[in-house]
């Protein structure tokens, strides 16, 4: 009861409240991570896209996620060796407003 | 001199092995040992925020053991006290991203570079605790004194012998009017029925609560009971074997000290 008052006129806030700040951030931040699989998929995806416009060096490919202490940067690496001439059309259904 | 290598386990979940892995390692460094704890909840890591380290995550175990980082660039230096690092799990992957003989492997390079080295094991005796236990030179086995919890233990204590590791107990959570009372297991009955070495007794503490609120050190916060109990262990374990285990007693009111009883 008197450790309350204490607390309240020093000012220091409830830890409840300390902990659910920063289970907001932790949350946010769990999410941002991703799994070697997930990026192993993008890569493939990533690959069979740019393809249809690109002939470029599969074997010097690369994607990775450069994580540094306020952001986290996708990168992908592609060095390109000619762009093809006729672009296909895309496989599947037409682009919106098409 | 080599460091050693503790895998802190239990078989059951929600016993304090994370509370103590943080406790016991904060406690270590403070003593001034070089000390590394390591998350090894792969896929549910909770280490980091009861630490309260959780914003300095770069990376984790998983990119070490695959090669993505140097073992020093994933440990998390932590600020408040010298010579306590943090290698965080990762929360993207799964328990099969690192195997038991990569662990043995990087167990080489950690007892290179820290003297101890505690090992935050999942719950279960999957593949997890396999990977957790590779490592391992020694284990700290935490339980509850509920039946559940003590049977658990059991299990994980014939697994550990059966790796070649004698293990330690600390029994956690302990309630003593519980215990006075006679509606909670004593520490003697726990020790009985599963005959291991007692390493420590922690009771149950509010303040547990609030540090992991507030993700400041329970070693650091006065007063706590179990905060004091588990830097204990950590003399215990750094050399101080000797060193009686203190039993957890009833607070006593005002009445009750001035010669009345409630009952
Ligand atoms: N001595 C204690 N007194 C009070 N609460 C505790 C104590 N030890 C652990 N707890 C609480 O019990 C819960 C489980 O602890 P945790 O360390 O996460 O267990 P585990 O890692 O074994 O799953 C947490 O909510 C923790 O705050
Ligand atoms: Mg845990």
């Amino acid at each position: 009861m008197f450790n309350q008052w204490f607390k309240k006129l020093a000012g220091k806030p409830d830890s409840k409240d300390v902990a659910k700040k920063r289970l907001q951030f932790a949350l946010i931040y769990d999410k941002l991570e991703v799994s070697e699989n997930i990026l192993q998929d993008l890569q493939h995806d990533l690959i069979e896209v740019i393809s249809r416009y690109f002939d470029f060096d599969q074997k010097a490919l690369k994607l990775e996620i450069e994580r540094h202490n306020d952001f986290s940067a996708l990168v992908f690496n592609a060095p390109i060796l000619s762009a093809k001439r006729a672009r296909p059309a895309p496989p599947r259904a037409a682009r919106p407003g098409a | 001199m080599e460091g050693k290598i503790v895998v802190v386990t239990s078989g059951k979940g929600g016993v304090g092995k994370t509370t103590a892995t943080a406790s016991i390692g904060a406690a270590l460094a403070l003593e001034g040992k070089k000390v590394a704890v390591v998350d090894m909840d792969i896929g549910l890591r909770n280490l980091d925020v009861v630490m309260g380290l959780e914003n300095r995550i770069v990376f984790t175990i998983v990119d070490v053991v695959h090669g993505k980082c140097r073992l020093r660039q994933a440990a998390i230096k932590d600020r408040r006290i010298d010579n306590l690092y943090l290698i965080p799990a990762s929360q993207s992957d799964n328990k099969d991203a690192v195997s038991p003989d990569q662990m043995r492997e990087l167990a080489k390079e950690l007892k290179q570079e820290f003297d101890f080295v505690l090992m935050d094991c999942p719950a279960g005796i999957e593949r997890g605790f396999e990977n957790a236990v590779a490592a391992a030179d020694y284990a700290v086995v935490v339980c509850i004194p509920e039946v559940s919890s003590v049977r658990d233990a059991d299990r994980v204590i014939g697994l550990l012998y059966s790796k070649g590791i004698t293990p330690w107990l600390v029994v956690n959570r302990i309630v003593p009017e519980m215990v006075e009372r006679g509606d909670m297991l004593s520490h003697s009955d726990v020790v009985e029925v599963l005959s291991v070495e007692l390493l420590g007794l922690i009771p149950m503490d509010d303040q547990v609560v609030v540090s992991t609120n507030t993700g400041q050190p329970l070693v650091m916060q006065k007063g706590s009971k179990a905060g004091d109990a588990f830097r204990r262990v950590a003399l215990r374990l750094n050399g101080h074997a000797d060193l009686p285990v203190e039993v957890p007693r009833a607070q006593k009111g005002f009445w009750e000290k001035i010669g009345f009883t409630r009952r």
